[in-house]
């Protein structure tokens, strides 16, 4: 009896949510090469919109759940990858971590998020505004020379060097350019625009019908939502795995020599089995050659 | 007792409609199915429905017209598009011409109904939701 009422009551609440996703808004998405210009427009945004802000406070939040330093996650979003810097096992599941926990607050709507890398993990998403930044490079030069009292002509150099280690970071990271413009539904000059201009500006445009969420964005950002919740469990154990879910059905892919394979499958479902929102687990395995080539040379 | 809701349904696929109509008669929709979209709009022509479930991709006349043509003919109609070619520059362009949702397929009828409560919901007839059981498919 108690079990009927209690999947009545889940029902009633399944058809609120239902109903109040109807006035889900959409989500605003904001990068700069300026962090701190960047950090006050996306402020003023979400104070314009009445909508969270969401930066790199979160960091936070991760460090406290998964018992690390928060200057180490910083790292890993900033920090190139390299020989001496941060192992890239490392930096993927640190930036692992936070992708969970960014997605996890995009679900909710309502957010102005700035600064953590997110236009790299929501493609895709239709109700995401995503908005790019960009300073002047003179004023860039000029404003590192004067803070950090050296020649223009080495801040231009320090500005390329970034640069290029912004593409590298995206890429070993998320596989994608991160400085790709097509990534972004606006760029926008910062010196062309006054501030308080630009905060209207996107405000007025993220009102547009086609950044209104609908089922199928919704179902985008709840799948890779997901996705990035069963990758951060699976991380620990399986730095190589990549995911995906569609629905409740989430695929798992990873590599394994032949002996180990259902070991790792077994070990893989046990774990993705138990998280919330899975209903089905699918595991596919790529032979590892190379381990498989050394095993064979034993 | 609420009142039924009309529901036109579009899609060149046969099972589509088949498999729809009597999920949605269950939370109280009168469906007219169609598989041809020229014969859909003549229909529409004739008859101003509650809501428009239209698939995109389709010979002749596309899911996007289809939505068109329903915006200018009866602004109040709530039009749904479905689509197994789901796409972020395609679901923009729906939600810019005036569809009330976008569905990427496959989806379950249940996914569909509650699209179709919500529009209902909007629309200030709301069905009768819970008389059906949810994940009966």
């Amino acid at each position: 009896m108690s079990c009927v009422y209690s999947e009545r009551r889940s029902k009633r609440h399944q058809q609120v949510v239902i109903l109040q996703r109807g006035k889900a808004m959409s989500i605003v998405l904001i990068s700069s090469d300026s962090y701190e210009e960047g950090s006050e427009i996306a402020g003023k945004t979400a104070e314009a919109l009445g909508y969270a802000y969401l930066g790199r406070e979160i960091l936070n939040m991760v460090a406290t759940r998964y018992d690390i330093p928060q200057d180490k996650l910083l790292k890993a979003l900033d920090e190139s990858p390299s020989i001496f810097g941060m192992p890239a096992k490392i930096r993927h599941r640190y930036l692992a971590y936070i992708e969970e926990a960014v997605l996890a607050r995009l679900l909710e709507d309502n957010v102005v998020c700035y600064g953590l890398a997110a236009h790299l993990y929501v493609l895709g998403v239709s109700h995401v505004l995503k908005v790019g930044l960009i300073s002047a490079r003179e004023e860039r030069i000029k404003r590192i020379s004067s803070r950090a009292g050296i020649s223009e002509a080495k801040a231009g150099k320090l500005i390329s060097r970034e640069e290029k280690r912004q593409r590298q970071r995206s890429l070993e990271a998320f596989r994608i350019d991160g400085t790709d413009p097509s990534f972004y539904d606006m760029i926008i000059r910062l010196s062309n625009i006054d501030p308080d201009d630009l905060v209207k500006t996107i405000t007025e445009i993220v009102g547009y019908r086609k950044f209104k969420p609908m089922t199928y964005s919704i179902k985008c950002l709840t799948d890779r939502e997901l996705a990035a919740r069963v990758r951060a469990v699976l991380l620990a154990g399986f730095p190589d795995v990549r995911v995906q879910a569609n629905g409740g059905m989430v695929v798992v892919e990873t590599t394994a020599i032949k002996r180990e394979e259902a070991k790792r499958v077994a070990a893989i479902k046990k774990l993705a089995d138990g998280i919330s929102g899975v209903s089905r687990v699918e595991v596919h395995v790529i032979n590892d050659i190379f381990r498989q080539a050394a095993e064979s040379f034993r | 007792m609420p009142e039924r809701l009309e529901v036109l349904l579009l899609d060149d696929e046969p099972i589509v409609g088949k498999r729809l109509k009597p999920a949605l008669a269950k939370i109280g929709c009168d469906v007219e199915v169609f598989e041809n979209p020229r014969e859909a709009l003549k229909r529409i022509e004739e008859k101003n429905f509650d809501v428009v479930v239209t698939d995109i991709r389709m010979d002749e006349v596309d899911g996007i017209q289809v939505l068109e043509y329903v915006r200018k003919k009866s602004p109040r109609t709530k039009v749904i598009l479905i689509t197994g070619y789901a796409m972020m520059a395609l679901a923009r362009k729906a939600m810019e011409k005036g569809a009330f949702d976008f569905i990427a397929k496959p989806f379950q009828p249940d996914d569909l109904r509650k699209v179709i409560a919500k529009a209902a919901h909007a629309l200030g007839s709301p069905l009768n939701f819970e008389a059906v059981e949810i994940n009966d498919e």
